[in-house]
């Protein structure tokens, strides 16, 4: 070995930063002759951004792997279980407009089969017809019974959570179990080597950090990729032109108040608003164009859904949280020794929470394949960079899947529907839509994002009717037809076991907990 | 103790019962009753034994699960130990009640006062629209085997008795660390009265359907030596 990767600095403290921590101090070995050492430099009074609060279910393997008990996670983190994404008012805007996303994927026979069989029920929604889940989002069920173990569930799940509280837990987990050192300091300066690797990176107050690998997770200001290396800001407004949100955290009843199972995405005039419910409050935001609606539209736009949805609210008493971004990733996200994780390396519109997902896949592809020596680090980091590029345009087209199905006529809409606005690998697969559905065979990538279950949940939860002129004759559809029928079996058993969010998250408090029996 | 009210759509709309296994909801049982058409099911695990009721006039039949009174040992764990839970335990906390009017069908009841009722934990026996729930309807399904079963329990009995196939059984049960167990009072299938029955008395009890669980009955005496493993394993003996 000519220069073995051992000092990891991380440069940034939110939840991008500390889940990586988390992640590779969980996992190194420490019985190593020189193990790796992992500093984490966090800017005091940085507020964390405080948009990614859905995860997907990847979220479940990752707490796990870094060894926090899932009850412990789920009330330090105020945290409740996501079943997936509602979207209402999508297609036409009109009140009875709304589908799931469940995160439960599709009875698994052949999707075209599946398609048949769901046609011949033709007052049924898709996702109703194919997946038990939304019969138990409807009923605003939870996922799990009390006494199942941790991470595993009935159906599959993810979380909505406090940001800033993950961060805490996370901090506090890598810092008293996982030897993480942690350096609360200001970054002056950032020193280069002969070759143009980052050297050092200098402190207020702590002098100046070595490191053989380092990782940015600065949020925004993408201090050390952007900023040093000056790696470009790939532009993607085109697609998605969303640039600002108005956030709120109204206040719930914390007894009483029903958590519901997934995200609701409401459409407006001019973008959307996500709504996520914890167990203290709802996280509500509205999400617009600048160039299609005024701040000031917006406001109003939100204070009208916190008015409907919570009518003993007094909305104008809570403070709205304004932000600015452009949908967008850097060209690289790992050049020489510098990988780019969370913000630092883009951010898109919160639609579908790809956010903190990015960061866990980024975090098991860094261990998947990691330098062991410097020798080994740009053969990695061009593996890394294929795969990550590859993976932002498969978000963005089917981020871009929920706006091109609109029938919404406003100007806003009107342009997302714009033929140059669409990516020519999702108009292509647009046409073949017409004829199939979606299936494993247009996405024949290894770690795939969104599977075509994902592309069938939207497609045909927006209307999108498949062509019946296929040449081709179906395949078994008596077993598509049995496989629908066990779905709604499945659907009454589940309903009549699972426990509300809310009584489920209160099963939890140590101080509700019954005594475990014993017997025999 | 308990507090037994015909099952409603309307009052029992929300009721969750909870169905694990539990020696706290009511499993810590020795036995419970069993009878000839689950013979078939019980005998794979459970030694099958007849009691003498006190007025030594009649007899009920059990499933044995352990050798003292609330052991049972099939429970592990907060877990039934077994494939088949005999039906008279497992449809707890649900009863048969008697028709509401004469030559009416017969009531599903439920005990209230049972530790497996619940506001919160456990499956809801209607639905948000009150409709029975997949659990109801299994549930009724067994009780109605249970009621059938019990009305062919008298008939069968009344067979054994005729050909005097059951006979007084003792059995010593020796653990591992020398300590005895010695249950009384129950009967099992006489093997020999039934090797010596001719052919018109098999014929007899065999067109009464009598045949195959006296034959069974006999089998699940073998799962005797099972269950002492079991209590040796359980005090740690193995």
């Amino acid at each position: 070995m000519e220069r073995p990767v051992r000092n990891l600095v991380i440069v940034g403290g939110g939840t991008a930063g500390w889940l990586a921590a988390c992640r590779i101090g969980a996992r190194r070995r420490l019985d190593a002759a020189d193990p790796i050492s992992v500093t984490l430099i966090e800017a005091p009074d940085i507020p964390t951004i405080g948009v990614g609060e859905g995860t997907w279910p990847t979220m479940r393997k990752t707490l796990e792997q870094i060894g926090i008990d899932e009850a412990d996670f789920l009330l330090a983190c105020d945290a409740s279980l996501k079943q997936g994404s509602r979207f209402d008012g999508w297609v036409t805007g009109e009140p009875s407009d709304r589908y799931l996303h469940p995160f439960a994927p599709p009875a698994p026979v052949a999707p075209d089969d599946l398609i048949a069989a769901w046609l011949e029920q033709p007052d049924l929604p898709f996702a109703r017809a194919v997946s038990p889940q939304q019969h138990i989002c409807d009923l605003g069920l939870a996922p799990k019974q009390k006494g199942m173990p941790s991470y595993a569930g009935a159906l599959n799940y993810g979380y909505h959570l406090d940001a800033g509280k993950l961060a805490a837990l996370l901090a506090r987990h890598a810092t008293t179990r996982l030897g993480v050192r942690h350096i609360r300091d200001q970054v002056t300066r950032i020193t280069a080597t002969d070759n143009g690797d980052i050297a050092t990176v200098e402190t207020r107050s702590h002098g100046a950090i070595a490191g053989d690998l380092f990782i940015d997770c600065t949020g925004h200001a993408s201090l050390l990729l952007g900023g040093h290396f000056g790696i470009n800001f790939v532009d993607r407004s085109p697609v998605l032109f969303n640039d600002r949100a108005l956030a709120v955290q109204v206040p719930v009843d914390q007894q009483a108040s029903a958590i519901a199972s997934q995200t609701i995405s409401t459409a407006h005039a001019a973008g959307w608003i996500w709504d996520i419910g914890l167990p203290t409050r709802r996280g509500v935001g509205c999400v617009y164009a600048s160039s299609h609606l005024s701040d000031e539209q917006a406001a109003e736009t939100l204070a009208a859904y916190v008015a409907a949805t919570s009518p003993h609210v007094d909305a104008s008493a809570l403070g709205f949280r304004a932000l600015s971004f452009r949908s967008g990733h850097r060209e690289r996200f790992w050049h020489r020794n510098c990988l780019a994780i969370g913000l630092s390396a883009g951010f898109l519109e919160p639609l579908e929470a790809s956010a903190i997902v990015l960061i866990e896949l980024s975090l098991d592809a860094l261990l998947a394949g990691f330098p062991a020596d410097r020798a080994l680090m740009d053969i990695h980091a061009g593996r890394f960079n294929q795969l990550f590029r590859y993976r932002w345009d498969r978000i963005i087209d089917f981020l871009k899947l929920h706006y091109v199905l609109s029938q919404r006529p406003q100007p806003y809409w009107q342009d997302h529907r714009a033929e140059a606005s669409i990516p020519q690998g999702l108009r292509d697969l647009l046409q073949i839509w017409q004829y199939q559905a979606p299936s494993d065979r247009d996405f024949a990538a290894a770690g795939e994002i969104f599977p075509a279950a994902s592309y069938q949940y939207i497609l045909y939860g927006m209307g999108h009717s498949p062509s019946a002129n296929s040449p081709f004759q179906g395949g078994d559809l008596a077993e598509a037809r049995k496989a629908l029928e066990m779905v709604r079996q499945k659907a009454r058993v589940l309903a009549s076991g699972l426990p509300s969010n809310r009584a489920y998250l209160a099963s939890l408090q140590p101080a509700r907990q019954p005594l475990q029996e014993r017997t025999g | 103790m308990s507090n037994h009210v015909a099952l409603s759509a309307t009052t029992h709309r929300n009721l969750r019962v909870r169905t694990e296994s539990a020696g706290n909801l009511g499993d810590a049982v020795m036995a419970c009753i069993t009878f000839p058409a689950e013979f078939r099911s019980v005998q794979n695990h459970f030694p099958i034994l007849f009691q003498l009721a006190a007025n030594r006039e009649s007899f009920s039949i059990l499933a044995l699960f352990g050798f003292e009174n609330g052991e049972n040992l099939f429970l592990q764990g907060g877990k039934w130990d077994a494939r088949y839970k005999p039906l008279a335990l497992a449809v707890q906390p649900f009863l048969i009640g008697l028709p509401r009017e004469p030559g009416g069908e017969k009531q599903v009841h439920i005990d209230l006062a049972s530790p497996r009722i619940s506001a919160h934990d456990g499956t809801r026996l209607f639905d948000t629209d009150g409709l029975p729930t997949p659990l109801l309807e299994s549930m009724s399904q067994k009780l109605g085997d249970l009621d059938a079963g019990y009305q062919g329990t008298a008939l069968y009995l009344a067979a054994l008795q005729k050909y005097d196939l059951l006979e007084p059984l003792t059995l010593d049960i020796t653990l591992n660390d020398g300590a005895k167990n010695r249950l009384v009072g129950f009967h099992g299938i006489n093997e020999e009265a039934l090797q010596a029955l001719d052919g018109a008395a098999l014929a007899d009890l065999h067109a009464g359907g009598h045949l195959f669980p006296t034959f069974m009955a006999l089998a699940s005496l073998s799962n005797i030596g099972a269950l002492v493993e079991r209590k040796n394993r359980l005090h740690g003996y193995g």
